[in-house]
């Protein structure tokens, strides 16, 4: 005989008894690991999911904008590379019965991407992606088309580029359907939303877009060799391989010069520096060698009534223009002083569209003196000056020309014969400076920079351009030198060619996000339900333990220290533990199993539809198990604690009958005081909320807090013998009520404690279910989330267009006076992560939006809930153009819940990002929106972002409002009616229109209802589970009717003895404890009324009235039911047998 | 002669509440080594009380007891369980076996109270005593299988399990039907005589107060006799 042996007797002879909280400890253990699994499985699916769609790589370089060479990875030396080319584009089935808007296409060399499954992809053929196949319910054999962005080598902002040009279409044989896994989800974004991809030939693609031989995005898969240095490595490899066609530059010799010129026009402005760069030594005399140009169309070149149509100027330095020639003084050719006629002295206006104005078409005018007049000829007379702009450089006549805006000045004989002659020889020369004031932009300061030498008919020596020496150098010298000088001086990576440690980013964003935090978010739901198995747990050990009271007692008398009897007892209450939480944890997997199908069927907007599949870690089994332990035993410890501290003589004369018999009396006078202080608390801060301007829902939390605490408080008052009512009036009168209520002052601690467990409970579901919101309330008004707008729109390619003006409409075949009342506000936009609820990932970079900030701020759209320090509050969407902060931070609004959940950030804080060339900079959130159809993006002014992002042409993101039909005036509110009914033929409108630019338009409430549905599903599972919780509790109230009844037995003999009928005291027993239940009920309940005061009246939000009462009828029915059951069960017997331990 | 075993000097003691209500004022009694007493006394006269205070298992308000010349008031919870466990033997009205542990097991509950102290000869003193007792037959059998008279043989075992110097019963019989009520006093004077145990009975029944070699009386809070 041993305390084990002990142990093992007491538990296998207390099993039935036992069994109840051996049930409780396994439900607990089975919520708590099942939560945990759950996390588990997210965080699992999602690291899953992110290193499936990199198709195996671990780095990147990721250019959207800029096209290398595609053979750039086999001189990197990367073996197992793949070189793509990356355009978005649509799809469609041919008989157009569905379609696919923001699709990417990629552009493969079929052999070298994946796992070799593409290998047989034929020029006239495509591989769809599972997504996208699924979304055009397209089959192999079927033919697919694909419109795809055709990039112009010019920004669609700059003036001169075509606008009708934009994409080209495919017809291609779907060849087969790649699975996520195997590459098919390629993406390089961390978002939830599965990616569309379609897989084609790249060199078909090339030929389509006219990038032949081009690419945009090499994937390097990890290295096994050099596991830690790959970055670095490829860095460093970069910086020497990289070639000027790689940063888009073309280097060209003809018989005067050699030239560095771009196929995106204009010449940054880091490779300016790197072209011009010298060494120190020889630099002042080095400067003087390179001849930056700027040449650019003009409108006209007038003087008097004289008009020069449509002619190329070019601002360059000696040997173009004279050393004396000042900044506002011009020379003309004399082709063109003919035409206007003039001579040296004169005054002559030059008219030109600002640069990057795209279809606004500013037009400036400047005026300058004719210098002098040069003949047509030598270095006047190149017609290689003008650049490349697409739409006029190749054509062969004025009348091919696609100048990207209307030719408003008529083209004359001679001006044809000139071009036709002379192409786009420039007629007139400023000076660099002169022209660099007028037409530097976003996208350069230049059009090229030459280089005279190399060649015995140079005008001037030929320079030693880079070496010591001062002897002409030969042309292959020459670009050797000039070459060797750019790649010495250019980082690759100021030209946005960057490698990304994209397997590092993806990673993280899958273990930073809101996924990894919901293990703890299900443990935070199914808190209830394991507080409430955790309690039940505790009452029936409890209850087990006052059962062997006397058991303890003789163990007590028998001299075992208190201590060994504890330990006793809590060794039985471990193994319980232990094996509850074993059992607990084959049930919890069942439970998360369950959970999991939950999340993907019908809570499935909790998660935005992603997949998930069951993982579970040895570590978090391990860490769920111990947990469960811990809390059972520890639960079980406090139980004994409060059995073990009662006197041996107590536990042997039953003791439960000898305390039952005394009433604790306690200090009348604090519970008293402490209820009118939290009473006078509640209602001071129920006033106070009430008399503030501005609804304050923290106040009236606290004021519904404070009720909640006062009811209680009053209830632990009302609770004692000396005060209960009834007991007092007719002490000498004993009635039922009174009987029950005096029953329930005998053990003041435990009715409080059933009261204050249903209160809690009641009050949370209440307060949880008045914060769910409904996307329609209020949805036409322009503080709601919806902004007053009636559509979010997003196109795949950029629309170029001002949609709000009657050209812009016309451009797209609408019909004005079909859009009257609609006005669009258009964004420019950067892809990039999502940042809403609907990704569970955390966005690394997140999307940004380029607005007009006066668009949204004259509109009053949107509500701000929190502006960052030294923002004035009445700035709202003006926040945005205040200026920068010393760190050169870049202002930016978000949704609230975008910037707190996804994002991790808040107002006031800044976040890192780069620019289109991977230049880091920082975003300042100055301000944030309340739940609204904005989460997922970042808003900044649209001049930050054309500073940022040159290359970003058009707009792809609209918000559209439809105001009452005829009221033509956007800025009036909108007609609820007209936002909904008006909102469908506007939809329908311009969808039809824009379809080539894959405009995809949603009504802002469902959007907004697609964030929402995240909060209420959350609220949903919340209250499911919260309700689980609380009809556990109320199952707990049955074990509280046992304890009492059990502790009452002999009472109760006694009454059937005096002549009682059995159905009265059952009547007895379900009074008092059916007014437990509705005390805890009615104190919760009110006070979680009060403290959703502002939620009931808010925008937005929805009251359930109608579940909620069913729940909470359901608590009421379940807690009945069970104390029927409790009362039914204790008073079965002979109760006149417990007479004899009276 | 010698010290005696245990001894109430003055002892006073009120049961707690608004009016405490005395119970023991100023009761005296001196038990000497091997002798056996009876306490009888009216219902609520205090006769649990003073079985109580015997067995440690309360302590007075005022005076002093002492045991083997330890006054029980100065000693700590942990040195009273101690005492109780090996000085002293309690015999219930009820047997208060655990129902889940055999006769033998029961009987060598005491045993296990202290982790630090084997006692290898428990066992076999067991077996002797249930043999004395004529219950070596029973000694796996579980308590429930037992009758009441056997039980509470059982008990008396059980209180002899660690050589106590007192034992200690409290209407021992009270819940015996005549023919085990006369076993009992019986055997619990053959083993007052036998085990050398001082044995103090608190019992209404004047046939089993007769069997003892003293009688006390409480009366008005006070021992006489």
């Amino acid at each position: 005989m041993n305390l084990r042996t002990l142990t093992r007797r007491s538990l296998r002879y207390h099993f039935r008894s036992q069994l109840g909280v051996l049930a409780g400890v396994t439900l607990a253990a089975a919520v708590l690991i099942g939560a945990l699994a759950v996390g588990d499985s997210v965080k699992g699916s999602l690291r899953e999911r992110a290193l499936e769609r990199l198709a195996g790589a671990r780095f990147a370089l990721s250019t959207p904008d800029r096209f290398h060479p595609a053979d750039l990875a086999d001189r990197l030396a990367a073996p197992r590379s793949s070189t793509l080319l990356a355009l978005a584009g649509m799809a469609a089935r041919q008989d157009g019965t569905a379609r696919a808007n923001r699709v990417t296409v990629l552009g493969v060399d079929p052999a070298r991407f994946g796992d070799g499954r593409l290998a047989s992809l034929k020029e006239d053929e495509v591989w769809l992606n599972s997504s996208l196949a699924q979304q055009l319910q397209a089959t192999v054999g079927d033919f697919v088309i694909l419109r795809l962005n055709k990039p112009s080598a010019l920004s669609r902002d700059a003036v001169i580029t075509p606008r009708d040009d934009l994409s080209v279409a495919l017809r291609l044989r779907l060849a087969g359907v790649l699975a996520d896994r195997q590459g098919g989800g390629l993406s390089l974004l961390a978002n939830q939303a599965p990616s569309l991809n379609a897989f084609v030939s790249r060199s078909l693609l090339g030929k389509a877009v006219g990038l032949e031989g081009l690419a945009n995005l090499i994937l390097v898969p990890p290295d096994g060799e050099r596991p830690g240095g790959g970055l670095e490595l490829l860095r460093d490899q970069l910086a020497q391989v990289s070639d000027l066609a790689d940063f888009e530059l073309n280097l060209r010799t003809n018989s005067q010069s050699t030239e560095l010129t771009t196929r995106r026009i204009f010449l940054e402005s880091a490779v300016v520096r790197a072209a011009l760069a010298l060494a120190p030594s020889t630099a002042a005399r080095r400067q003087s060698e390179a001849t930056p140009i700027l040449t650019y169309l003009v409108n006209s070149l007038t003087h008097g009534d004289q008009l020069t149509p449509y002619s190329l100027v070019t601002a360059a330095g000696a040997p173009y223009t004279p050393a004396d020639l000042a900044d506002d003084e011009i020379v003309v050719n004399q082709w063109l002083a003919a035409d206007l006629g003039v001579k040296p002295g004169d005054s002559v206006a030059l008219t030109y569209y600002r640069v990057d104005a795209g279809t606004q078409l500013q037009e400036f005018t400047n005026r300058f003196r004719v210098h002098s007049i040069v003949p047509l000829a030598g270095l006047h007379a190149d017609r290689t000056l003008m650049p490349e702009f697409p739409g006029l450089s190749k054509a062969e006549s004025t009348r091919d020309w696609d100048a990207g805006f209307d030719l408003v000045h008529p083209i004359r004989d001679q001006d044809e014969a000139y071009w036709k002659q002379h192409r786009g020889t420039p007629k007139a020369f400023i000076t660099l400076a002169a022209g660099q004031k007028l037409w530097a932009n976003r996208f350069g300061e230049l059009t090229a920079i030459r280089w005279f030498g190399g060649n015995p008919s140079s005008p001037r020596p030929a320079p030693g351009v880079a070496g010591e020496s001062t002897s002409p150098l030969s042309v292959p010298e020459l670009r050797d030198t000039i070459t060797a000088r750019i790649r010495a001086h250019l980082d690759p990576a100021d030209v946005g060619l960057v490698w990304r440690p994209v397997r590092e980013e993806a990673l993280r964003a899958a273990e930073s996000g809101t996924g990894q935090e919901f293990g703890g978010l299900m443990l935070g739901f199914s808190f209830f339900l394991i507080t409430a198995a955790l309690l039940l747990t505790a009452m029936l050990f409890s209850f087990a333990l006052e059962q062997r009271a006397t058991e303890i007692g003789i163990l007590l008398a028998l001299g075992w220290p208190p201590r060994r009897v504890h330990n006793l007892l809590l060794r039985e209450g471990l193994a319980l533990a232990v094996l509850g939480s074993v059992l607990g944890s084959v049930l919890g997997i069942c439970y998360a199993q369950g959970v999991l199908w939950g999340l993907t069927t019908i809570w499935r907007d909790a998660i935005a539809g992603a997949g998930l599949e069951f993982h579970l870690t040895l570590t978090t089994l391990g860490t769920g198990l111990a947990l469960s332990i811990a809390v059972a035993a520890g639960t079980m410890f406090l139980a004994l604690r409060q059995q073990a501290r009662r006197p041996a003589r107590e536990l042997l004369n039953e003791g439960a009958n000898e305390s039952a018999l005394s009433v604790p009396e306690g200090n009348r006078g604090r519970p008293r005081l402490a209820a009118l202080g939290a009473s006078v608390l509640a209602s001071g801060l129920v006033v106070g909320a009430g008399l503030t301007p501005e609804i304050n829902p923290q106040m009236f939390f606290g004021a519904g807090a404070a009720l909640l605490l006062a009811g209680l408080l009053w209830v632990r008052v009302w609770l004692r013998p000396a005060v209960v009512p009834a007991v007092r009036r007719r002490a000498s009168q004993p009635s039922y009520l009174g009987l029950a209520l005096r029953a329930l002052a005998r053990r003041p601690s435990r009715s409080l404690g059933t009261v204050a467990l249903l209160a809690s409970a009641a009050f949370l579901i209440v307060a949880v279910a008045a914060n769910k919101l409904d996307a329609t309330r209020h949805a036409e008004q322009r503080g709601s989330g919806t902004g007053g707008f009636a559509l979010w729109g997003e196109s795949t390619l950029p629309v170029i267009q001002d949609l709000n003006t009657a050209k812009g409409q016309e451009f797209y075949g609408l019909n004005p006076d079909d859009l009257k009342g609609v006005s669009f506000v258009q964004f420019r936009v950067r892809d990039g992560d999502d940042a809403s609820c609907l990704n569970l990932n955390r966005a690394q970079r997140p999307r940004l939006l380029g607005v007009k900030p006066e668009q949204l701020a004259d509109r009053g759209a949107f509500t701000f809930t929190r502006f960052a320090a030294g923002v004035a509050v009445t700035n709202g969407w003006q926040a945005l153009n205040q200026p920068g902060s010393d760190d050169g931070a870049i202002p930016a609004i978000g949704d609230a819940a975008s910037i707190q959940w996804a994002l991790k950030s808040s107002v006031g804080g800044t976040l890192d990002s780069v620019d289109e060339r991977g230049r880091p900079f920082k975003i300042r959130l100055v301000g944030a929106v309340a739940n609204s159809i904005l989460q997922g993006n970042l808003l900044i002014a649209e001049r930050d972002f054309v500073r940022l992002f040159p290359s970003e042409s058009g707009y792809r993101g609209f918000l559209i409002e439809v105001a009452a039909q005829g009221a033509g005036q956007p800025a009036s509110p909108p007609n609820p009616a007209a936002h909904v009914v008006g909102a469908e033929a506007v939809s329908a409108t311009l969808s039809r229109a824009l379809q080539d630019v894959g405009l995809e338009l949603t009504p802002t409430v469902r959007r907004l209802d697609q964030f929402n549905a995240v909060q209420n599903t959350y609220l949903n599972t919340f209250q499911l589970l919260g309700g689980l919780g609380l009809l556990l509790g109320s199952a707990g109230l049955g074990v509280v009717v046992l304890r009492n009844v059990h502790e009452r037995r002999g009472e109760l003999g006694l009454m059937l003895a005096l002549g009682f009928e059995r159905g009265a005291l059952k009547r007895l027993v379900l009074l008092e404890h059916g007014a437990l239940l509705l005390l805890g009920l009615l104190v919760g309940g009110v006070a979680a009324l009060v403290a959703v005061l502002p939620a009931l009246g808010s925008p937005g939000a929805e009251f359930p009235w109608r579940s909620l009462t069913l729940t909470l009828g359901l608590v009421l029915a379940n807690g009945l039911v069970w104390t029927l059951w409790a009362t039914t069960r204790s008073l079965r017997g002979r109760l006149v047998d417990s007479l004899r331990d009276l | 002669m010698s010290a005696p075993l245990l001894e109430f000097r003055d002892v006073h003691k009120s049961y707690p509440g608004p009016e405490p209500v005395p119970v023991l004022k100023g009761a005296s009694l001196a038990l000497a080594r091997g002798e056996s007493v009876a306490i009888v006394g009216p219902s609520g006269s205090g006769k649990s009380t003073i079985l109580n205070l015997l067995g440690t298992l309360d302590l007075p308000d005022r005076g002093t007891i002492t045991f083997d010349g330890r006054d029980l008031t100065q000693l700590t919870a942990q040195e009273l369980a101690a005492l109780r466990n090996r000085q002293i033997g309690f015999i219930f009205q009820s047997h208060h076996l655990l129902p889940q542990c055999s006769v033998l097991e029961n009987i060598l509950l005491p045993t296990l109270a202290d982790a630090n102290h084997s006692a290898p000869t428990a066992e076999p003193r067991a077996r002797q005593l249930l043999d004395r007792v004529g219950l070596s037959h029973r000694l796996g059998h579980l308590p429930g299988k037992l009758s009441g008279g056997e039980r509470q043989r059982v008990a008396v075992v059980r209180a002899l399990i660690n050589r106590p110097a007192l034992l200690l019963a409290d209407e021992p019989t009270g819940a015996l039907d005549r023919a085990s009520a006369l076993n009992l006093g019986q055997l619990l004077v053959e083993l007052n005589r036998e085990e050398g145990v001082t044995l103090v009975v608190v019992t209404h029944s004047g046939e089993l107060a007769q069997r003892m070699a003293r009688t006390v009386e409480l009366r008005d809070g006070k021992l006489e006799g």
